[in-house]
């Protein structure tokens, strides 16, 4: 055997050449779906109120199921899907990860005309690329007409935001000496203190963009963002953040939702984040329909449903609803609330992804 | 493939099986010999292929055509050099400490008469079993300068934050005790295998004890330690779980945040993490080949020979009490703080320091909450099936590729060797992009099933299961099967009846090695599952997620209570079947 040539190597190359089948794994293939598919939706869009919600249930229910995809987590995708089951009767099969693994699975998917997903729900720079790359049917319920314009995309819709704010151990920090305004943090008592989210660029570039439109120079800002990450701490990931905040690592987190401190309050650790600070930076989760969808009766109930009882799931469980339930007092109300900039995040989010990586780079400075 | 170079054949006595050139017609008609090594090779070439040409196409290849685009956006930073240099000292650092607690553990454990050998098997697993992100978070709450329960008792001896887990120490520290198991569990089988009238002549002869380890056992076993080094280094240049928790918080960079950050973008620059991917694919590869140069010379270690022997423990004297404290010591540090903290995390509401107070509210909700969490079933049912299912089949097809690289003299066996190593440089999400990309485009229905996530696993380990394969082989001397062989014997017999009796303790370690990690996969599982296929580490990332933290640690105490009686039937069992136990 070993006199002839490698039988091995020859075994090698022919698995090889089969593999090279398969042509080229990374060019684009296309978009699956095409123009024709978001029509499966137009029979439902023309009608309003209860008619299109029997004959949404009526369709769905038997189609049987609905599959979706989101980033929600788990305690809240498992409470909206048994809602929506309960309600409906309709099964959803429910596909969860972090969004950008979400968005991954669906240009994948996709990309080899698989029909995964009915609905996608996850964080707003996924929405607006699964719209760029017109994965996505037009969504035009009356529900949408109710979310604020802010929350109206381009064939997606919020149906949720998650709240920035800064955050702080109430033993290390006395009541009255907490941060009162974004700037705040800058200041050089926080040094060593202050804790930065290793992904947050989108709530960077959202408040640079605040300053400059109140008047504050580029350097002004620059130095700003620059004193609150000389001596900070960076972390990976929001639990981490709120984790280490409560365990006393560092006293103030510049970055974390307010749902996940609100939770932490409530079971009785030591963090705040009321008084907000403002403005609020809210950054928009979303819903949309997949134009490739295999349950399309199902996906648009689901998105309906989302925008009207969902929405005091959401409320139930400490999130920030897109559209306010009738009779609840807003708990934004009379705050200064600003929105992520979805367009500038889709469309320059290298450029500020790398200018916060940078800035976070040079943060150290701790012994 | 010209990534390793085929070597001409290593001076070796001519072993190969049957008669020396058998008829044509033989030739034609696969033997069962050459059906087992031809699927063998096409099972390895297979698995390491599919994710490699994804990678290099996704690299060197775009929409206009080839490019080096991608290096120029990987490379082309300032701070490549600071990465670099940061992820090799990490990875050395590591590599070096996992390389010297795994193999005096494993010395001390087979061949010494060192107390509480009870305690090694616990002190070799659980750092391994506990996922990632809590055992560094348990090593957070144990050493930060700010809050660490170490430092809080040490104040009054050594002063304020003696130890700081947030340093490149800190993270070669926890890096290195989460691979010390593979480097123990490497070196036990190797240590196993050894014959220890080598060890006594030295000792006869007048060498102290000190010597005779240098002299006599630390080259026999050079095979297993190289083979340890290999996986240690290219393992932790990898990692960015330690790097990313404790790293930084004082801005220490390493290259795979880099992976992380180019995998980040929208779209997702998958040439410029196939780029940096590519770095790794060097540096392993050149790792392979230097493994090989160090093994060639392969009758030196076997020392499994015809001779019967029975490793006798060596009598420490008067060192005994002394090892016996270090041993105590280390199983406190290493798992009984850890475990300790994740305990007790798991009994609270959140975390705080311990007090009289914390200890007072202590309850079981966690615990409580876990069961009633409802995939938490499915989720441990199918990590079984996949742990079980892709240890088996790994250490399976590697006992057989390690005969073929160690033993044939078939051309190109060394192709096979590097082909398996080289799915170690793979970031686990270009796996699972890679698998799904191929998969969801076969005639055959594997994608959404639980099938894609058993050849994700198989892929991943593939490597580490040639390892601990290759090393035992390379103690076996020839003459075993040259002896069954002349006994007439077919290939197939003394494969099954002298060799793979003789392989068990390398290829068990193995085994169990690579079912304890199956149970932390994370990073291809999340994108490859389909709802009714969670996993383990699926469940553990989401409860991370959701900010449970002390759910989580419940879940981590779960886990590592269900592996260490895994393990523990896999090692009475393995013992069973083994060359030799103590």
């Amino acid at each position: 055997m070993a006199t002839r040539p490698g039988r091995l190597i020859a075994t090698i190359g022919l698995t090889l050449a089969l593999a090279a089948c398969g042509g080229s794994p990374t060019a684009s293939n296309g978009t699956s779906g095409g123009g024709e598919a978001s029509s499966k939706y137009d029979q439902y869009e023309a009608l309003k109120g209860q008619e299109r919600r029997d004959k949404l249930m009526a369709d769905a229910k038997a189609e049987g199921e609905i599959s979706l995809y989101t980033s929600m987590t788990s305690d809240v995708a498992e409470a909206v899907t048994k809602a929506f089951t309960d309600q409906t009767g309709v099964k959803v099969n429910l596909y969860r990860a972090a969004s950008e693994t979400v968005l991954q699975r669906v240009l994948q998917e996709s990309s080899a005309r698989h029909a995964g997903a009915d609905v996608v729900e996850t964080d707003a720079l996924e929405m607006a690329a699964l719209g760029k790359e017109k994965l996505i049917a037009p969504y035009t319920g009356e529900r949408r007409d109710l979310v604020g314009k802010e929350g109206q995309f381009d064939n997606w819709t919020a149906s949720r935001y998650n709240l920035f704010s800064p955050s702080w151990n109430t033993t290390k920090v006395p009541a009255g000496t907490q941060p009162t305004s974004w700037e705040a943090l800058a200041d050089p008592k926080f040094d060593g203190q202050l804790a930065m989210e290793l992904n947050d660029y989108d709530w960077y570039l959202t408040l640079y963009g605040y300053w400059q439109q109140h008047g504050k120079s580029t350097a002004e800002i620059d130095k700003l963002f620059g004193d609150m990450a000389n001596g900070a701490k960076v972390v990976k990931g929001h639990t981490v953040m709120g984790e280490l905040l409560s365990a006393g690592q560092y006293s103030v987190a510049a970055s974390n939702y307010t749902y996940l401190v609100q939770r932490a309050q409530d079971k009785g650790a030591p963090v705040a984040y009321r008084p907000l600070v403002q403005p609020v930076i809210a950054r928009p989760q979303g819903a949309a329909l997949m134009k490739s969808a295999a349950h399309p009766a199902a996906a648009l109930l689901f998105e309906d449903w989302l925008l009207t009882e969902g929405q005091k799931v959401f409320v139930d469980l400490g999130l920030t609803p897109s559209i306010e339930p009738q009779g609840l007092k807003d708990p934004l109300e009379g705050l200064e609330v600003i929105s992520v900039d979805v367009n500038k995040l889709l469309n320059e989010q290298k450029k500020w992804s790398d200018q916060y990586n940078a800035l976070l780079e040079k943060s150290d400075k701790l012994g | 493939m010209t990534l390793a170079p085929t070597r001409p054949s290593a001076p070796m006595p001519p072993v190969e099986s049957g008669p020396s050139e058998p008829p044509l017609w033989r030739r034609i008609l696969p033997t069962p010999k050459f059906l087992t090594l031809g699927v063998v090779t096409l099972i390895i070439a297979y698995l390491a292929i599919v994710p490699l040409y994804y990678l290099f196409w996704g690299t060197f290849f775009d929409a206009s055509g080839f490019t080096l685009d991608g290096f120029k956006r990987a490379y082309g930073n300032d701070q490549i050099f600071d990465l670099v240099g940061n992820s090799l000292w990490f990875a050395v650092g590591a590599a070096a400490l996992s390389l010297v607690l795994g193999t005096g553990l494993a010395y001390l454990q087979v061949r010494t008469d060192v107390p509480f050998k009870a305690l090694f098997f616990a002190a070799s697993i659980i750092p391994l079993v506990i996922p990632g992100i809590l055992y560094t978070i348990a090593w957070i709450l144990l050493g930060s300068p700010d809050i660490g329960l170490l430092n809080h008792y040490l104040e009054p001896i050594f002063g304020r934050a003696v130890l700081d887990v947030f340093s490149i120490w800190g993270m070669i520290w926890v890096e290195g005790l989460q691979l010390s198991p593979i480097v123990f569990l490497l070196m036990v089988a190797s240590f196993r295998a050894m014959d220890p009238s080598l060890e006594e002549s030295a000792l006869m002869s007048g060498a102290s004890r000190w010597t005779v380890f240098r002299k006599v056992t630390i080259p026999l076993a050079r095979p297993a330690i190289v083979a340890a080094i290999l996986i240690m280094v290219v393992r932790s240049l990898e990692s960015f779980e330690v790097p990313a928790l404790l790293g930084l918080q004082n801005g220490i960079y390493v290259f795979t945040s880099r992976i992380y950050f180019v995998l980040r973008d929208y779209p997702p620059d998958l040439s410029a993490a196939g780029a940096l991917a590519v770095g790794l694919l060097v540096l392993a590869i050149i790792g392979v080949i230097i493994s090989n140069y160090a093994g060639r010379a392969s009758k030196n270690y076997q020392t499994v020979t015809g001779k019967g022997f029975r490793p006798r423990p060596m009598e420490l004297g008067r060192w005994r009490p002394v090892a016996g404290l270090l041993i105590v010591g280390y199983f406190l540090l290493t798992v009984v703080a850890p475990l300790l903290v994740l305990l007790y995390t798991s009994l609270l509401k959140f975390y705080a320091p311990p007090s009289k107070n914390t200890f007072s509210t202590m309850t079981l909700d966690n615990y409580r909450q876990l069961a009633h969490t409802s995939s938490a079933l499915t989720a441990l049912k199918n990590s079984l099936i996949l742990g079980v299912a892709s240890a088996t089949l790994v250490m399976a097809v590697m006992a057989v590729a390690a005969w073929i690289v160690v033993r044939s003299q078939i051309r190109g066996r060394k192709v096979l060797d590097a082909l398996a190593f080289l799915p170690l440089v793979v970031p686990g999400l270009v796996m699972g992009l890679a698998l799904s990309f191929v998969y969801l485009r076969s005639p055959i229905p594997i994608y959404g099933t639980l099938f894609i996530l058993l050849i994700s696993y198989c892929t991943r380990y593939l490597p580490y299961g040639m390892r601990y394969a290759v090393t035992s082989m390379q103690q076996i001397s020839n003459e075993l099967e040259e002896s069954a062989l002349v006994n007439g014997a077919s290939w197939w017999q003394t494969f099954r009846r002298v060799l793979l009796p003789l392989l068990m303790p390398g290829v068990v370690a193995g085994w169990i090695y690579i079912l304890v990690v199956s149970f932390r996969e994370l990073s291809s599982s999340i994108l490859l599952y389909s709802p009714g296929n969670e996993v383990l580490s699926i469940l553990i990332f989401e409860q991370f997620e959701n900010g449970q933290f002390t759910v989580l640690s419940a879940l981590g105490v779960v886990m590592v209570l269900t592996l260490v009686l895994l393990v523990t039937i896999a090692y009475k069992l393995g013992a069973r079947v083994g060359l030799k136990q103590d």
